[in-house]
């Protein structure tokens, strides 16, 4: 009705009318908040709904919602079979009912083996999306009634089809729930679960409300014999046509990747045996010449292949295929059930494959899942770059990688790196070490030690002269728990990566040179003036000594002062630029034991005519206990500089006369030393502080910003920390934190250490320090 | 090479510079040339002495570039207390703005540095003179 009339009204421009409608309910457009919300509750709804489809379509405000956006709500059509195709397979069934269970009904008490109906009904429903299942529900009562009506009351049908729905619906539910969609049947749980809904639950709703229907329409005057067969034929299908067909439709796509030949000969191989095994044996002449016994087990080992190589998919429908045999045989009453009566027969016959199907559809379940470990494994280990190879406790190659074997396999490897599955790594390496090759010397205790279980773990870097270049690589053992011990060993290439760091390294030297060439150029003023100072000084005194020299007598002792003070201001000029130098050559950067009034004096220096020129007095307060710090001078000399502009700049607001400019310098702790610029400039506004590090940060006219980002980094990377915070008073300071240089044999060989590292300054120098080129990382077995 | 005022007085030049070696050497180099020189390591000073009258120079030898009192800023103050002393400003910085700056205090001569003497001697000379304001 609501349908009708909505229609019409659209039709007759009523549909301007429901849009008003819809405006006023959910507000000024369509779009409005109320609508997510609104949209999510009913997307839970359908979800957790699934027959309750019928209130979605009688109202046409969400009819006409739905037309919009069916496809977003339905993500499930893209996992679901098609409409058309799920008609087509279930129409006919229900069609041709009568006729298909003639083939496999009992004669003489009318009990069907198996119940079509029900396994393609729910496996149709459990493969296509929710919106979809109307459709069958609704199509397969009307075939039903087609087919049945009025040949058979009225009621009788409307009951019967209640049975049908009710059986298949509760069946799908279930199986949806525990199994998800598209189903997957492959743990044990699954297929408890399975068993549950399609076996047990569902074959008791349809049975219930079919023997009630019998007993209503005094069909049959008891109530649990009908039952019992009701439910014995269902429960039967949901364990072999049931499985067989929902897998089947589940899996349809991989069907289109079933290329390999050998997999599709043996499934004919398996075909023939199953018919040399359970078919011919129940049907003709062949069945009464054997021992029953034998025909009972003459199909389980061909079960068991299908189950083991085909999965519960394979399992099932070889299932389904011995079934219906039976059954066949039984109705000709020839096989293993031709005998005995034929209730008797039937129980005997469903009994038969129940108590077959589970043990083979467990032993399905637990291959395919142990199938699906292996193919993770598998792919997991192929997904690794790393070379691998797993090793059992003597030393056997249990398994490698693509990656191993291609470098097994690949020209200029040392034989005993050429270890394949089932040789022994230990004995190739011991060879190798005996007959003089340095590397599996090295890597020869190590690989012992964690096979021995001394030690957890083993690490060895080293490089490889192979196909022409230097390669580096790194080579780790670690043990894993396993009955008999073994090791893993993983060899990772560390050339790219190495390759990275150095012009990463290299990269960062030319910025920090540059960070530092612009500070210079800030200062390029001042700088000459600090140079032209001593020399105009020498060019006075000069001209002085020329003129003094011309007097009869020479003034010889004014003489000699004068030229005291050219080597004095000589000097100075040579220091100046000495300073300059240092700071603008591109060196390496050297750590080394630095002394911080030593550093201070060379900087304020440098910076000298900078803060007279901006009306700055700086003073230092150097604590007398203050230790000598383990950094490298010229980059704590850029560090001191930037932050003495910075704090010159922040001071460079204000008009007052009085700029003091402190740098401060104590102990932090036993070994750490703490530097401190503290200006008595305007602060840092409280939302700059966060931003103050950050490269480009610049609340300058001039400059990049890189000056305190490059401080900061420097300090890092001398594995001290910097931070900024505002003075109580007035102004800033910012602070950093460095090491004390350590003692003199210690230095030395700390210094030997950064050598023989790529990078002289590592992110965190306490690393680099335990660092050398072969390390060796050990966890003793607690 | 000498020279001397038509009195026949030699002629005195104070001389204002922060750094002690450049004060030093420039006061050499004047009185190799004949001038007396009295040196003053700050503008500060030169005023104290100014006002206590007990300086008597006919020339102002100046560094642009002092901490506390730059040489503009003596210059400006000189000019404020009325003082016509001549002055001759000498920098490391040859800025035209610069330059502009100093002349437009009423600096008489802005040297650079190094000076040469005959320079030095020149610009003195030219500071001196009489002019016609």
């Amino acid at each position: 009705m609501g349908l009708k009339s909505y229609g019409d009204s659209a039709e007759s421009g009523g549909k301007v009318a429901g849009h008003a409608r819809l405006r006023r309910l959910w507000g000024s457009d369509g779009h409005d908040s109320l609508w997510p919300a609104f949209s999510r509750r009913l997307e839970q709804y359908i979800r957790d709904e699934p027959a309750g489809l019928s209130p979605l379509v009688a109202n046409p405000y969400l009819r006409h919602w739905m037309s919009k956006t069916r496809i977003d709500v339905y993500s499930d059509d893209a996992r679901s079979i098609p409409l058309s195709m799920g008609l087509l397979l279930y129409v006919p069934t229900v069609l041709l009912a009568n006729q298909l269970g003639l083939l496999l009904r009992y004669p003489e008490n009318g009990s069907s083996g198996l119940f079509l109906p029900y396994a393609v009904l729910t496996a149709v429903l459990v493969v296509s999306a929710r919106r979809y299942w109307i459709w069958y529900l609704l199509t397969g009562v009307a075939a039903h009634i087609l087919v049945h009506w009025p040949q058979w009351s009225l009621t009788w049908v409307l009951v019967a089809n209640a049975a049908n729905v009710a059986r298949a619906v509760t069946a799908a539910v279930l199986i949806r729930r525990f199994l998800g969609f598209p189903p997957r049947l492959d743990s044990i749980r699954a297929l408890g679960l399975y068993i549950l809904a399609a076996a047990l639950l569902a074959p008791a709703v349809g049975a219930s409300i079919g023997a009630t229907n019998v007993l209503l329409h005094h069909v049959e005057p008891t109530y649990w014999p009908t039952w019992s067969a009701w439910f014995m034929s269902n429960a039967l299908t949901g364990l072999t046509l049931l499985p067989a067909l929902m897998l089947l439709l589940a899996n349809r796509d991989a069907w289109s990747r079933w290329r390999g030949h050998e997999r599709i000969a043996e499934a004919i191989v398996l075909a023939l045996a199953l018919i040399l095994s359970a078919i011919l044996p129940h049907v003709g002449s062949i069945g009464a010449a054997l021992p029953p016994g034998i025909l009972f087990y003459s199909p389980v080992p061909v079960l068991i292949w299908a189950a083991l190589r085909f999965g519960a998919g394979g399992a099932t429908a070889a299932l389904t295929a011995v079934t219906f045999a039976a059954v066949w045989g039984a109705f000709g009453h020839t096989g293993p059930f031709g005998s005995a009566s034929p209730d008797e027969r039937l129980l005997v016959l469903q009994l038969f494959v129940l108590l077959t199907a589970v043990p083979i559809l467990c032993i399905a379940v637990t291959s395919s899942a142990k199938h699906a470990v292996v193919q993770l494994h598998r792919a997991l280990l192929a997904s690794l770059h790393d070379h691998i190879a797993i090793i059992d406790g003597r030393g056997v190659v249990l398994e490698v990688n693509q990656a191993w074997r291609r470098f097994a396999e690949s020209p200029d490897v040392p034989p005993y790196k050429r270890v394949l599955t089932g040789e022994n790594y230990l004995d190739a390496l011991t060879l190798a070490a005996e007959s003089g090759d340095a590397g599996a010397a090295r890597v020869l205790p190590g690989v012992r030690s964690v096979l021995n279980r001394v030690r957890n773990r083993f690490e060895v870097e080293y490089d490889l002269d192979r196909l022409g270049r230097q390669e580096r690589y790194q080579l780790s053992v670690e043990a894993f728990e396993r009955a008999d011990g073994g090791v893993i060993l993983r060899r990772t290439d560390l050339t790219a990566r190495r390759q990275a760091q150095l012009e990463f390294e290299e990269q960062r030297r030319v910025l920090t040179h540059l960070a530092r060439v612009s500070v210079l150029g800030q200062l390029s003023g001042a700088l000459a003036h600090e140079l032209n100072q001593p020399l105009a000084s020498i060019a006075s005194n000069a001209q002085a000594a020329q003129i003094l020299l011309k007097k009869r007598p020479p003034d010889l002792r004014e003489l000699d002062a004068i030229l005291y003070d050219i080597v004095t201001d000589d000097a100075r000029a040579a220091r100046v630029i000495r300073g300059l130098v240092a700071l603008l050559r591109r060196g390496e950067a050297r750590l080394q034991a630095t002394d911080a009034t030593e550093l201070l004096n060379g900087v304020l220096e440098l910076a000298r005519t900078e803060l007279i020129t901006r009306k700055v007095t700086a003073t230092t307060s150097v604590a007398p206990d203050v230790p000598r710090v383990f950094a490298d001078r010229v980059q704590l000399q850029q560090v001191l500089l930037n932050l003495i502009l910075n704090a010159c700049e922040a001071m460079n607001g204000d008009g007052s006369g009085d700029r003091r400019l402190e740098l401060i310098v104590g102990r932090e702790s036993r070994n750490t030393v703490r530097f401190s610029v503290r200006d008595d400039g305007s602060g840092i506004p409280p939302h700059q502080m966060e931003r103050l590090f950050e490269p480009f940060f610049t609340t300058k006219a001039e400059g990049m910003g890189l000056g305190l980002s490059m401080s900061r980094t420097i300090i890092a990377a001398h594995g001290g920390r910097m931070w900024a915070e505002n003075n109580a008073h007035r102004g800033a300071t910012v602070h950093f934190i460095l090491t004390v240089a350590p003692a003199a044999e210690r230095e030395s060989e700390i210094a030997r250490d950064i050598a023989t590292e790529v990078a002289p300054l590592h992110a965190d120098i306490h690393v680099s320090q335990e660092a050398v080129a072969m390390s060796v990382t050990s966890t003793t077995n607690a | 090479m000498n020279l001397e005022r038509p009195q026949g007085q030699r002629i005195s030049v104070a001389i204002v510079d922060d750094e002690h070696s450049v004060r030093v050497s420039l006061r050499r180099l004047c009185e190799a040339l004949g001038l007396d020189a009295t040196v003053y390591a700050s503008g500060r000073d030169f005023l104290n002495a100014l006002q206590n009258g007990a300086t008597r120079a006919d020339c102002l030898l100046l560094d642009a570039h002092m901490p506390h009192m730059t040489g503009l800023e003596l210059q400006n103050s000189l000019v404020e207390s009325g003082s016509r002393l001549p002055t001759v400003v000498y920098t490391a910085d040859d800025a035209p703005e610069a330059q502009a700056r100093y002349v437009a205090a009423g600096v008489r001569e802005y040297l650079r540095k190094p000076i040469g003497g005959e320079e030095l001697l020149a610009a003195i000379e030219r500071a001196i003179a009489p002019r016609g304001d």
